[in-house]
């Protein structure tokens, strides 16, 4: 499942800044610190970057609450820190009028679901309930949500969780790929200064490239 | 008038469980028909929890990688993807 272009770019800059943060205070950390650390990000970067819902105001709420992140949340949350539920409607850029429409349908969708819930006969059942319970456990934020708001959360949480799982897959191809690139430049700096420089003078003619590059060994780039 | 808002609400949660089933791996591979509310639910969960185990593992996996590189250039490589995409 691709995700929004918006989304990866904001997850990107977020996972930046947390790994900058990490690598600041963690340089010399333990693996396990800095694996918590790199999880840490990714889901400060899913929820900033999915930007206000109900469980991305949820998940920045018990991640605030993890002893182990206070100082990384001292950085990341700035002047707000000690008051997540605040941070979570002032820090994030969304254009008023949609904020708007979102805490009327948020109201709407209130009152209708407290008549709704017991009448639901889609929802009712003790199997039903009990998955109910599971799932909202699951879901940040889910304890405190009906049955209608849980379900709508969950479409968007799934599908925000399958986002990070690409762009963070994306990233590990992105980063393998270079560490390769990097890895062979390390073996053999001669031969690929040579092949810049070929590169470079040919520059304007594709079909002298062609020539001279097709006389030469094969050499991984 | 409260049982027209009821029958409104039950099409909007059948709604919402079908789309969450066509969310789920199960149903994209097989195509399958409507499931049952408990079903979905309990697939949703699994699937959840499976997902929770993929992000784990790629920050273990990442955070590895990360170890045996030069940071600057981890950093400069994430920065390249953001201009890139």
């Amino acid at each position: 499942m691709q995700a929004a272009k918006s989304f990866v770019q904001a997850f990107l800059k977020q996972m930046l800044l947390g790994i900058q943060l990490s690598a600041v205070s963690h340089r010399s950390g333990s693996l396990q610190e800095r694996k918590s650390a790199i999880k840490l990000s990714a889901d400060v970067a899913m929820a900033v970057a999915r930007g206000s819902k109900k469980w991305t105001r949820g998940l920045i709420a018990s991640l605030s609450k993890e002893e182990q992140n206070r100082s990384f949340r001292q950085f990341v949350l700035g002047k707000d820190f000690g008051r997540p539920a605040k941070l979570c409607h002032s820090s994030w850029k969304i254009p008023r009028s949609k904020n708007i429409v979102r805490r009327s349908l948020r109201f709407l969708s209130k009152r209708k679901s407290n008549i709704r819930a017991p009448n639901s006969s889609v929802l009712a059942g003790t199997l039903v309930e009990k998955r109910t319970q599971v799932l909202k456990r699951l879901v940040p934020g889910g304890e405190s949500m009906d049955g209608f708001s849980l379900l709508d959360e969950t479409l968007d949480y799934v599908t925000c969780l399958q986002a990070q799982v690409d762009v963070m897959q994306k990233l590990m191809t992105t980063l393998e790929a270079s560490k390769h690139r990097a890895d062979s430049n390390a073996q053999c700096p001669k031969a690929k200064l040579h092949l810049l420089a070929m590169v470079g003078s040919c520059y304007s003619t594709r079909k002298g490239l062609w020539k001279r590059l097709s006389k030469r060994p094969k050499l991984t780039l | 008038m409260s049982s027209r808002r009821s029958r409104i609400s039950e099409e909007e949660i059948t709604e919402l469980i079908s789309k969450l089933q066509s969310l789920l791996p199960e149903t994209r591979r097989r195509g399958a028909s409507r499931a049952s509310a408990a079903k979905v639910l309990k697939e949703t969960c699994n699937y959840i929890k499976s997902l929770h185990r993929e992000v784990d593992d790629l920050s273990d996996r990442l955070s590895e990688l990360m170890a045996t590189m030069d940071v600057d250039s981890a950093q400069a490589e994430i920065v390249r993807s953001l201009f890139r995409s």
